[in-house]
């Protein structure tokens, strides 16, 4: 028995003791093969799943290694049975593997004839591959490479892809320092990549395809641009909005040596197909007369990469036209591989493995997002609307919490704590942001403001201008407001991990003076708004952010 | 089929009992001719031919070469011992067989030496046949110096028709082709010859004979012809003996089995093993810890036919949280261990015992020793649980149905099997093969191997499928009966304990080991455990602290006890949790009353409850127009009454009843069946005993006449019993057998009259198998085995699994009655 910071478990968890003298070597020991499933301030939980060792597979580990680790930080001797699992489960990536045959072009090998009998037999490959070339080859149909990696995945036999992709148009693209200022008042200034944002890009590279996850604030935008200037050819971003969209230009006006007239937009108002072309997955989902309208955009250039933003988010459909993008690199963006669906395995297969992947609290330590301050704050309600609410109908119970009036008031009170910065203030209920934005005398923002506007709001708030505005739910996703320290969030969507996660984003880029951040979530005592707190609360705290809860009557105590 | 094998010749062997002196000439000469010791070392090599006492030396050999003698020898003989016997009696007959002719006929010579100083095959060959000798299995009719093996009379019939795949020997009357002659035929052989030839060699030496006109036919004529192949009727030939052997190069066998397998298996660190063990037995003891609480909570009843219902079975499965398969084991082994049992009340049904409180004072240690002592004597078979009996029944855990003798035995089998490759998982398969080597003519059922390694498991007995050190514990306690210090054994094996517990801000624990059993009981009733293993995660939640402050720990006992073990301090969150949750739980209360007063105007009932006089009904103020009495409403009623006051009963509606029930009464049953003891077999008779026999088979020898008179009184006293039996006794039956017997050594032979019915009783219960002896219509003992069904009036209606049929005897016909071991 060694006095190690890891205990294993038989359910497959990793307890890491994160104070533990040797708890950083451990971290990054097992970093490679196990998910980070929880990081509280002393014992983090990760956890091995199949995907998270094919991802290890994938990116050069085997098992030997994997077990080694385990063996070596173990503080107990670790259960034989998950031993002889991780061997078993690793075994299995790369029986199968893709390749290019000189003559028979996309081919399925295998190294274990049993492996393949065994996937050929099941009902849910018939159809995706042709004949057998011998009694370990079998013929592809190059345009089921992605169906048959979604099927082999869910046998249990991830292929490894090997064949290659075509090179795509070339077109020169390069990082440019100092920055091409975008607004009269901003100055060039002098950057290079972050050395974890020079890593991604590398073991992004290096694997052909693949999703790199890095934390909100981490500069993905820059990995991505790095991405195409190794890659130099043409490329198609694939991004959640327009808003997030014109994000991406500017921000790769300013990085690389990219022009306007080289990037074009393909969206809801404007259909430009440029050498750098920046969808939204909502023009690209839409049906008309039952069919996709836009596909075409996928083949109307060669393109050399295809860069998907905020994965987590990427819907069902585009799953579906990225089966037929096989033969393209791939890059996947994202804070996280969780989804709420659950279809972390159909990213694995359609995009790619993890290729790169940073825990929050590395880089947060690094100094490169800024820590942050969660708050809870309980408000007790007056007894007249405990009563309305004790009476209400179920499906009331929650608006009628989350929007007590006299959350206002404690909105205002943090408000008021806080004069020196910029402060966000987020909500599901128009009419309560409504009353909010008259209250503070902060521009609203919701899904009917024009982009236009919302554009200017951006702007002012991120000069300065304005220091206090009010978002809805739109501003959840990729908007980019580098110079918000407080957040306040008045009601939710039902505690949404992703949500969570998006709107802690929102606080934590990194902040010039490197001021701490604050959270603040205003909560009814005794609600079900309370409740879904709970969820907020277990997810930051699991996050490793610092938690309080405090009585909205104490709330002066809390600077 | 030819067979001239010396059957014919051994009873007149038995029968000719001339003494003399030099080489014996028969197998009884050659038992007389035993010194004391040798024939001490034979009753201790076979047990049963002692029981009951032969008279004389020569009585006893004749019961040595007799057919049950042989198979029951035979029955445990391992793979090597039958080579050798085997190879005795295909070379016997065919001039003096030595040593040497064995070793060679086995292959043993063959065998490559073993290093590490273990015995070669050749002296192990030599070890076997001088156990055989000395079992009396073979006897050696040479002089001193010039051995002469043959096998006892009777053994090549046990042993089949054909030993080890030869062919019979040639007709006596067709004299032997000399072995120079046949590899001289063998070398010019018929066109075809040689492939029938090669057919038949390695065994079943019986062939078809082929269609006339084929070429087949031709070659296997001309074989006959020469000599080569015996026509045995009209459709079958027979590779003669000399001439199978001369094909085999004289060999009987093809390869030597002088050692038990040893299969491939995965290789497990001792560690390992012993961590997963110790995790294992955690788990077990939890798990009986769920039963007890399941079971104090509803009981569940016996079934009228025993046993433990389906729906109940399922029910104790989810409360486990297992599968049925597991609760099945874990159901039998608390009973077995006495923590559970049936309570005997009218309607029955299964309850805690005593021994349960006794359980939950002691440590993991100590509960995993109970339980595992309690495995280690239990002839119970869970795995028969669901499937059905020769009725078509199910068979339900607890009940009567799955007592079997042989499991202990087996049990310890299966664990030397493991014993024997320390350090290596081995699969149901390897066990058995290594089982069919130590027994090929009793291979046990292969259910119960893979039933006892799943217990062994679950147990902890195994770790990762390795025996582990609690489990070689078991083995020693299982192998010499004696304390074998297995809560020592564990507790060396169990994760050292651990009195602290990381409190975080997401509102979990975690304990980094085994937790100590204070924290283990504060953790269990303050926080749900989301993950087991070598540490415990669990997480607050309102509903765990509610848990906390109902067992009447106030919040700030509970936060100092939690901050007492932690390193950290409290996280604020936790603490949040802890008081926010208690003043709710304080929001709103619960109390009993047996009744209530209320009225409209305050004043009235003032002063009633601090009255005096009204004492006794207890009334307290709930709130100025509220009181509540401790006493029912009648009685109430009737006091205010009494006091002046015009009081009404009211209606039901309102009435605050108790929601907490007593725990009901445990059974005091003290681990009746834990005590049985571990060893199954019948305990082994003393040398003492022995020796007493032997000198009474001598003394015999001397003089048959004493012994064969005492032996006819011994006979006359049975029907003298027989007429006196009036009804239900068997008694005197049984005492004529106890009388018959007191000198002898044997558990068996000797039973009080009151063992007798005692043990049908125990079977009765148990619904276990007996072999019962008893007066056959003829007048001669019958030996059968039987379950009983019922026992009264004198009479006994008992099943008989072999011949599928009931019969009824009379008790008093019955001689003796023994539980079937196996």
């Amino acid at each position: 028995m060694t006095d190690g910071p890891l205990i294993v478990q038989s359910d497959k968890s990793i307890l890491l003791e994160v104070d533990h003298p040797r708890g950083d070597d451990a971290r990054r020991a097992i970093a490679p093969f196990a998910e980070l499933e929880r990081a509280p301030e002393h014992v983090h939980t990760y956890r091995l799943t199949s995907l998270g060792l094919w991802n290890a597979r994938a990116a050069g580990h085997d098992a030997e290694q994997v077990v080694n680790t385990l063996i070596e930080y173990s503080r107990y001797p670790v259960p034989h049975a998950l031993l002889i699992d991780v061997a078993e489960t690793m075994g299995r990536y790369g029986r199968l593997t893709l390749a290019t045959h000189p003559t028979h072009g996309l081919v399925l090998e295998a190294s274990d004839r049993a492996v393949l009998a065994e996937v050929l037999k099941s009902k849910r490959t018939a159809g995706l591959v042709g004949e057998r070339v011998d009694d370990q080859t079998v013929v592809v149909h190059p345009s089921e490479r992605g169906h048959l990696k979604q099927v082999l995945v869910k046998l249990g036999w991830p292929a490894e892809d090997l064949a290659g992709y075509v090179d795509g148009e070339k077109h020169e693209i390069a990082l440019a320092s100092p920055t091409h200022p975008r607004t009269p008042t901003e100055e060039p200034k002098e950057w290079e990549m972050r050395p974890y944002q020079a890593q991604a890009v590398d073991g992004f590279w290096h694997g052909g395809s693949g999703v790199v996850v890095l934390p909100c604030g981490a500069g993905k935008t820059i990995v991505g641009a790095g991405a195409m200037a190794k890659s130099g050819t043409t490329t198609l971003i694939l991004v959640t909005n327009t808003v997030s969209a014109r994000q991406w230009r500017d921000e790769l006006v300013r990085r690389t040596t990219l022009t306007e007239d080289e990037i074009g937009e393909y969206s809801g108002s404007r259909k430009e197909i440029k050498p750098v072309t920046i969808a939204t997955y909502q023009v690209l989902t839409t049906k008309r007369k039952g069919v996709y309208s836009h596909l075409e955009l996928l083949d109307a250039r060669d393109w050399g990469l295809v860069l998907y933003d905020e994965v987590h988010l990427l819907p069902a459909p585009i799953f579906r036209m990225t089966a037929d993008l096989q033969a393209r690199r791939r890059l996947g963006l994202t804070a996280t591989l969780v989804r709420e669906d659950g279809r972390e395995d159909e990213v694995f297969s359609l995009i790619g493995p993890k290729r790169y992947d940073a825990p929050w609290k590395d880089i947060e330590a690094q100094g490169y997002i800024a820590p942050a301050d969660c708050v809870e704050v309980r408000l007790t309600l007056p007894e007249h609307e405990r009563m309305v609410y004790a009476t209400a109908e179920p499906e009331d119970k929650y608006r009628l919490a989350a929007c007590a009036p006299g959350k206002n008031r404690v909105v205002e009170r943090i408000v008021a704590q806080h004069p020196d910065d910029q402060v966000l203030v987020i909500g599901q209920y128009l009419d309560q942001l409504e009353e909010l934005s008259a209250h503070l005398d902060a521009p609203l923002i919701t899904g009917a403001t024009t982009v236009r506007e919302r554009q200017r709001l951006f702007e002012a708030f991120r000069s300065g201008e304005i220091s206090r505005l009010v978002v809805s739910k739109v501003a959840n996703f990729s908007i980019d407001l580098p110079e918000a320290s407080v957040a306040i969030q008045v009601s939710g969507s039902f505690g949404s991990r992703q949500e969570e996660a998006q709107r802690l984003g929102r606080v934590m880029r990194p902040k010039a003076d490197g001021r701490t951040a604050h959270f603040y979530a205003v909560v009814a005592r005794d609600t079900v708004d309370q409740d879904f707190a709970a969820h907020r609360q277990r997810f930051l705290a699991e996050q490793g952010y610092a938690y309080r809860i405090v009585d909205a009557e104490d709330l002066d105590a809390v600077a | 089929m030819a067979n001239t094998s010396p059957r014919g010749t051994a009873e007149a062997d038995v029968a000719d009992g001339a003494g003399g002196t030099g080489a014996p000439h028969t197998f009884t000469e050659s038992i007389r001719a035993r010194d004391d010791a040798a024939l001490l070392a034979l009753l201790r090599a076979r047990p049963d031919l002692a029981t009951p006492s032969p008279s004389t030396l020569r009585s006893l050999a004749a019961r040595a070469s007799s057919r049950t003698a042989l198979e029951r020898a035979l029955a445990h003989a391992d793979a090597r011992t039958l080579q050798v016997l085997e190879a005795v009696v295909a070379l016997a007959g065919n001039g003096p067989v030595s040593p040497d002719d064995v070793r060679h006929a086995v292959g043993a010579d063959d065998v490559p030496a073993a290093d590490g100083g273990a015995p070669d095959a050749g002296s192990l060959v030599e070890r076997v046949l001088d156990d055989a000798l000395a079992a009396a299995l073979l006897w050696d009719a040479g002089a001193p110096g010039r051995p002469d093996l043959r096998p006892a009379p009777g053994l090549d019939d046990v042993l089949g028709p054909h030993p080890a795949g030869l062919g019979p020997s040639r007709p006596a009357e067709r004299p032997l082709t000399s072995g120079e002659e046949v590899r001289g035929t063998l070398a010019n052989l018929p066109r075809g010859g040689r492939e029938v030839l090669d057919a038949l060699a390695w065994g079943p030496p019986i062939g078809l004979v082929p269609a006339p006109g084929t070429t087949a036919r031709d070659a296997v004529d001309a074989l006959v012809d020469a000599r080569l192949l015996l026509r045995t009727d009209a459709r079958h030939v027979a590779l003669p003996r000399d001439v199978g052997l001369a094909l085999r190069g004289g060999r009987t066998h093809r390869s030597a089995e002088v050692a038990p397998p040893r299969p491939e298996g995965r290789a497990v660190p001792q560690e390992a093993a012993d961590a997963e063990a110790a995790s294992a037995a955690l788990e077990l003891v939890r798990r009986v810890d769920l039963l007890v609480a399941a079971w104090d909570d509803t009981a569940p009843p016996v079934l009228r036919s025993g046993g433990l219902g389906v729906r109940d079975l399922r029910r104790t499965a989810q409360a486990l949280g297992s599968d049925e398969a597991d609760a099945a084991f874990v159901v039998e082994l608390a009973a077995a261990a006495g923590v559970v049992a049936d309570d005997g009340d009218a309607p029955p049904s299964y309850r805690p015992t005593t021994v349960a409180d006794a359980w939950e004072a002691m440590d993991d240690a100590d509960r995993w020793a109970l339980l595992a002592s309690a495995w280690a004597g239990s002839r119970r078979t869970p795995w028969l649980v669901g499937s059905r009996d020769e009725k078509g029944n199910l068979r339900a855990p607890l009940s009567g149905d799955l007592h079997r003798g042989w499991v202990p035995r087996l049990r310890r089998h299966v664990l030397q099997v493991l014993a024997a490759q320390p350090g290596t998982a081995l699969d149901v398969a390897a066990v058995m093969a290594v089982l069919r080597w130590h027994a090929p003519r009793t291979v046990p059922p292969e259910q119960a191997v893979e039933g006892l390694l799943a217990e062994a498991g679950l147990l902890g007995v195994t770790g990762a499928g390795a025996l582990s050190a609690p489990g070689t514990a078991v083995l020693a306690h299982l192998s010499d009966a004696g304390p074998a210090g297995l809560a020592e054994a564990m507790r060396a094996a169990l994760p050292p304990e651990v009195d602290e517990v990381l409190l975080q801000g997401d509102l979990t624990g975690i304990v980094p080991g085994r937790p100590s059993q204070a924290l283990a009981t504060l953790l269990d009733r303050s926080a749900d455990v989301e993950s087991r293993g070598a540490a415990t995660t669990v997480r607050f939640s309102p509903a765990s602290v509610t848990r906390a402050l109902d067992h009447g720990t106030t919040a700030d006992e509970l936060l100092d006890a939690l901050a007492q073990r932690s390193r950290v301090p409290v996280p604020q969150p936790l603490e949040y949790l802890v008081r926010d949750t208690a003043r709710r739980h304080e929001s709103l209360r619960v109390g009993s009353a047996g009744s209530y007063v209320r009225a409209a105007d305050p004043t009235v009932l003032a002063g009633l409850a601090v009255d005096p006089r009204l004492a006794h009904l207890g009334l307290v103020r709930l709130a100025p127009t509220v009181l509540a009495a401790s006493v029912p409403a009648a009685e109430l009623h009737a006091a205010l009454r009494e006091r002046g006051l015009l009081s009404a009963v009211e209606g039901p509606d309102g009435r605050v009843l108790s929601t907490r029930m007593r725990r009901p009464p445990r059974l005091d049953r003290a681990g009746r069946d834990a005590r049985r003891r571990p060893a199954a077999e019948p305990e082994p008779t003393t040398d003492d005993a022995r020796a007493h026999l032997v000198a009474r088979l001598r003394a015999a020898d001397a003089g048959d006449e004493t012994a064969v008179d005492r032996l006819a009184g011994a006979h006359r006293a049975r029907p003298s019993s027989g007429t006196n039996g009036t009804g239900t006794n068997g008694a005197g039956t049984t005492r004529a057998n106890g009388s018959r017997g007191t000198t002898t050594p044997g558990r068996a032979l000797t039973p009080e009259p009151g063992d007798a019915l005692a043990t049908l009783h125990d079977a009765l219960r148990d619904g276990r198998l007996v072999w019962i002896e008893m007066v056959g219509a003829s007048g001669t003992l019958e030996r059968r085995a039987l379950k009983p069904l019922r026992l009264d009036g004198g009479r006994l209606r008992a099943l008989d699994p072999a011949r599928e049929a009931e019969l009824t005897v009379a008790v008093h016909r019955i001689a003796s009655v023994e539980p079937a071991d196996g």
